[in-house]
């Protein structure tokens, strides 16, 4: 009789157990958004990749242009058959979808903003979330009398020499120095040979 | 009949149980892929990454140079030929592509110093910041425009025109004498010196005529 009660007890405690282990999967939500690399992989992803595309090279039809500037500047003007989806609402239901679609029917999501480095905040987190389907398109929008003006930079260009250019302004303030040593031994010179003159005027007399 | 298929299924229970524990620590092997999870939300990442308030502008940096801020650690991102080539006075360098080595990370995870993030522009600079904001490194700051803007504004700054605010033209001494610092030299840095110099050969001559005359007069 005791025995019986040992089992009974055993096997309500261990079915209680499972019902709450149950419970605790099934209200269990899974996070909207899910990173698909780590970073350590991230890193090594994007250094292995070109990034970037050129101006040329956005009519493709497999590209999508997507505008990441606010909504205001979209609408002043924007790159033909680009969509605006802000850089701050990436993450917003719709918009995932868009990008999940685009990357379910094999089309490259190509960015751009303001310059180049509008674009990195939307790449990063989107390549991180797994869309690998994405490029940059390294360009500055400006506007000239509300037409937008497209620009293409080059993105981490080492631009000026900065070793020449402190070098040439040492030598620039250096050459004014060196006429002035010159200058001095000449009249001492002149001095000498004058003295040298007068002193035989004076054995003379 | 009911009995005896009670007591069947109640002979099997202690089997039945145990598949159910398996078939749940199954569920384990699932849980590695939420190891990728690492670091912050991808939504509070990009609420961050969208705040400038990471950047510093390049005169702040100056400024903090030159009064030797005990608290600024540079770090170059770019590659290591490119560090020998110019950086900034003092930057450490962690090329992008081994940020997250393992060797690095007591530069980054720390909270002593500000750390300022630099490149070329602040391209790299600003994926490295992202990348070290999700794992939840604080005190990190980016060079805004990096090392081309360090250049247009504080080694080689625009000169001002004259119809232009007096804060324009002392923000350009400030430049200047911060250009100094770093090693450019001015023309009107030597003119300066220059000048008395010049002036003391003149004297020189006058003394000398002086003697001129002293020998005609004893001769005669």
């Amino acid at each position: 009789m005791k025995e019986l009660e040992k089992t009974k007890r055993i096997s309500i405690a261990t079915t209680l157990f499972i019902l709450v282990v149950l419970i605790g999967v099934l209200s269990f939500k899974r996070p909207k958004n899910l990173y698909s690399f780590n970073t350590v992989e991230t890193l090594e992803k994007i250094g292995a990749e070109n990034l970037f595309v050129t101006l040329e090279d956005i009519n493709n039809p497999d590209f999508v242009l997507v505008d990441v500037r606010k909504n205001y500047n979209f609408d002043r003007g924007h790159l033909e058959n680009a969509i605006n989806i802000n850089s701050a609402a990436i993450l917003d239901d719709e918009n995932i979808d868009i990008f999940k679609e685009l990357q379910n029917t094999n089309k490259t999501v190509v960015l751009y903003g303001k310059d180049p480095e509008q674009a990195i905040a939307p790449y990063m987190i989107l390549y991180q979330l797994g869309y690998t389907n994405l490029k940059v398109l390294p360009v500055e929008n400006s506007y000239n009398q509300n037409k937008l003006i497209t620009k293409t930079v080059e993105v981490e260009k080492y631009a000026n020499d900065i070793n020449g250019f402190i070098a040439e302004s040492i030598k620039k303030s250096a050459v004014v120095k060196k006429p002035k040593v010159e200058v001095k031994p000449q009249p001492k010179k002149v001095i000498t040979i004058e003295k040298k003159k007068a002193a035989p005027t004076e054995g003379g007399c | 009949m009911v009995k005896k298929k009670v007591a069947k299924f109640l002979a099997l229970r202690y089997k039945i149980l145990a598949l159910i524990f398996i078939i749940l620590a199954g569920g384990l092997v699932l849980l590695p892929k939420y190891k990728k999870h690492e670091g912050i939300k991808p939504e509070e990442l990009l609420n961050n990454v969208i705040n400038p308030e990471r950047y510093i502008s390049t005169d702040a940096l100056a400024h903090k140079i030159i009064s030797k801020d005990p608290s600024i650690l540079l770090v170059d991102v770019r590659s290591e030929e490119d560090y020998n080539n110019y950086t900034i006075s003092n930057a450490l360098n962690i090329p992008f592509s081994k940020l997250l080595n393992e060797e690095n990370e007591i530069y980054l995870n720390q909270d002593q110093y500000d750390l300022v993030f630099f490149s070329n522009d602040n391209f790299y600079a600003d994926q490295a910041w992202i990348l070290c904001n999700r794992l939840g490194y604080k005190n990190i700051k980016v060079l805004e425009g990096g090392i081309n803007q360090w250049f247009l504004t504080i080694l080689n700054p625009p000169v001002p025109t004259e119809n232009m605010a007096a804060i324009d033209f002392e923000q350009y001494n400030f430049r200047k004498a911060a250009s100094m610092h770093f090693g450019v030299a001015y023309p009107e840095q030597t003119k300066e010196v220059k000048e008395p110099e010049v002036k003391a050969v003149p004297k020189k001559v006058v003394t000398i005529e002086k003697k001129k005359e002293v020998p005609t007069e004893g001769g005669c």
